[in-house]
């Protein structure tokens, strides 16, 4: 068996985490979701795109990885490169197949004309519409970008300890500040919209794959030097 | 015989203190080493950076002949039993399962007769296992992977005196069958002491000695009796350590005594005491600590 | 084992011959194996080896390949006629040192030695 796999079946033997969490967690926002619209109908048709949660999850799957498992993962003489890749690996097989399941539940849903009472869950405006193909690459890419980025904060906290983790947080919300100062003070809010209803589905893939692979390259660049 | 483990002026340094200092060692292939050494030796520190856990400032280590660091075909022929193991969300058997696909020489039939010996429960959660339980496991894992390079950081934390011997008991028996380098750090000396084929004692990093057990066991004696003899016993020797009440006093003297010294001891009515592997190791570290009170001054390489 | 500062592969052969003087292991009966005695007397396997190796040297034992190691012939005679030999350094001299401290004469040392030999039931083995 490939050092690679082993590490995969070695996330794996916590199924609650890796596989049981995901969905349960989507599927009880989801029944949320589902019993406050039948409750309270606001519009013909209500997109709440709470699939979202999945995708958050991934994050946390990610962080996971990154300081739970490592320890005893490092101790059973795997490199820290093997156990990097085969995280990852893991990560791009359940964004595989949770994407795939994203995709028949927005079937689903579409067949069921919104599970009867108009309520879009499973889509997302504009990134997850379109043809399943599409979806499925975008999810795909979106489950696998998320996991990388909370491997990689899951990382920095292990080697820089808290005083690290909140560096690297501080740094994010500044970067974000700064923009939304800049872009408010240009008054360019409009035009950033217009920006990305132009690149469609799958423009904002190839963006997200692209930050993707920087998260990744950064987060091996961190488990490097890691001590347990 | 081939060295398994050689290090060469291994050295690392955390911001404040020096916690290994120059250590070259060779740990030769199917023997039992004892790694000794006082808490915050430097013994954690050798072995986890031995297992590429932690990395060196300076020196270089070949495990195999080969640089363990980052490096998966020489970590898998190598288990470490360390004592304060973290593990994932896992149960007991989990634990085991994930050890089996990594370890090529794992015995699974050994893996479950240990956890039974230990009473190790299955299906128990390992957050809620006690701390010698913990350790109980860890140790399951490191003797069921026959690895060929097994280290063990003092793995009885926590077990109590029974669990312990079974531990000496089942490493002795598993060694005896399928023999493989074993490097075990303990500061319980006297309790492995008959285990050891070769001993490396470290003192605030450093290498102190090096040698085989044999050549240590007697190497210091403690002689007994009425002060005046034991002085002109001792008066031409090393002498490590003296204690004095009334007319009577020890002194340590860092000498293998043969025969003939014997007879003299005994026409002098002294009584002679050769020191075990812990009493050489305290008198050592006391020694080095500037702690004599008497006698001559004895340096610690005098010993090894 | 004991803490006296002796090598323990030669204490060891020392019990191993002890048993040979007195009997209890026969000429050509099979002595432990090198695991056995390691795992009896809780020592490494490399220094119960030593041990019997001592003896296989001074040709006490003898190696009969795939089965074991035996007492050797005569080895019990053997051993006997050493021990007579350094019975005198070994346990007379330390003796006659102590009947000197408590002021015990030869001739007071043989009354003593018959005693203590009646008492016992002496005679040879």
């Amino acid at each position: 068996m490939n050092t690679l796999v082993k590490v995969g079946r070695y996330h794996l033997v916590d199924r609650i985490s890796f596989l049981i969490l995901p969905l349960g967690i989507t599927l009880f926002s989801f029944a949320i979701n589902l019993l406050l619209f039948w409750l309270v109908v606001p519009e013909p048709e209500g997109h709440t795109g709470g699939v979202m949660s999945l995708f958050i999850y991934m994050a946390v799957i990610g962080a996971l990885s990154a300081t739970r498992s490592l320890p005893f993962g490092l101790t059973l003489g795997v490199s820290r490169r093997s156990y990097y890749l085969g995280t990852v690996a893991l990560a791009a097989g359940l964004g595989v197949a949770f994407g795939l399941w994203v995709v028949l539940m927005q079937l689903i849903e579409r067949l069921a004309d919104g599970w009867g009472i108009g309520l879009h869950f499973f889509r997302v405006t504009l990134i997850l519409d379109g043809p399943w193909y599409v979806s499925w690459l975008t999810s795909f890419v979106f489950l696998v970008l998320m996991t990388a980025y909370g491997l990689w904060a899951g990382l920095v906290f292990r080697r820089w300890s808290v005083l690290g983790l909140v560096t690297f947080i501080a740094a994010q919300v500044l970067v974000l500040v700064a923009a939304t100062l800049v872009i408010t003070w240009l008054d360019g809010w409009a035009r950033v919209g217009e920006f990305f209803t132009g690149l469609g589905a799958l423009g904002m893939t190839g963006i997200a794959a692209a930050l993707a692979v920087v998260l990744l390259g950064a987060g091996f660049a961190t488990i490097r030097r890691v001590t347990v | 015989m081939t060295a398994v483990l050689s290090t060469t002026g291994l050295t690392r340094r955390y911001q404040d203190q020096l916690a290994l200092d120059d250590v070259s060692i060779d740990i030769e292939e199917g023997s039992i080493t004892g790694l000794l050494g006082r808490n915050g030796a430097g013994k954690s520190t050798l072995m986890r950076i031995v297992t590429g856990q932690e990395f060196a400032s300076a020196g270089t280590v070949r495990v195999f002949g080969e640089s363990p660091v980052e490096h998966d075909a020489v970590l898998r022929r190598m288990v470490f039993v360390r004592e304060d193991q973290v593990f994932p969300d896992f149960r007991v058997r989990h634990a085991v399962k994930a050890a089996s696909w990594f370890y090529p020489r794992w015995d699974e039939e050994l893996a479950q007769s240990l956890l039974r010996d230990f009473d190790l429960p299955d299906k128990r959660a390992i957050k809620k296992l006690s701390r010698g339980m913990r350790s109980a496991l860890s140790i399951v894992i490191g003797l069921a992977s026959r690895a060929e390079l097994t280290l063990l950081d003092e793995p009885y934390a926590g077990l109590d005196a029974v669990a312990r011997q079974l531990f000496y008991d089942r490493l002795l028996a598993d060694y005896a069958e399928h023999p493989r380098t074993i490097l075990v750090s303990t500061h319980l000396i006297d309790e492995v002491a008959d285990l050891l084929e070769h001993i490396v004692m470290v003192d605030h990093g450093r290498v102190v000695l090096d040698a085989p057990a044999d050549d240590v066991r007697g190497r210091a004696t403690t002689v007994s009796g009425p002060a005046r003899q034991v002085q002109a016993f001792v008066r031409h020797r090393r002498v490590l350590h003296e204690r004095r009440i009334g007319a009577r006093m020890a002194a340590t003297v860092a000498d293998r005594l043969d025969r003939d010294d014997q007879a003299q001891a005994t026409a002098m009515n002294l009584k002679l005491e050769p020191l075990s592997l812990q009493q050489l190791m305290v008198a050592t570290s006391l020694d080095a600590a500037g702690d004599h009170p008497g006698g001559n001054d004895a340096q610690k390489e005098d010993i090894a | 084992m004991l803490d006296d500062g002796t090598p323990l592969f030669v204490q060891i052969a020392e019990q191993l011959s002890d048993d040979i003087a007195d009997g209890s292991l026969a000429e050509g009966q099979r002595v432990p194996s090198t695991n056995e005695l390691a795992a009896f007397h809780r020592i490494n396997p490399a220094t119960a080896a030593k041990g019997i190796n001592v003896l296989m040297d001074d040709g006490l034992l003898e190696k009969r390949r795939g089965i074991g190691m035996f007492v050797a012939d005569g080895a019990r005679e053997r051993l006997l006629a050493r021990r007579r030999e350094s019975f005198a350094a070994q346990y007379l001299e330390p003796m006659l040192h102590e009947a000197r401290r408590l002021g015990l004469d030869e001739d007071d040392l043989i009354t003593l030695i018959r005693r203590t030999g009646s008492s016992a039931g002496g005679g040879r083995t």
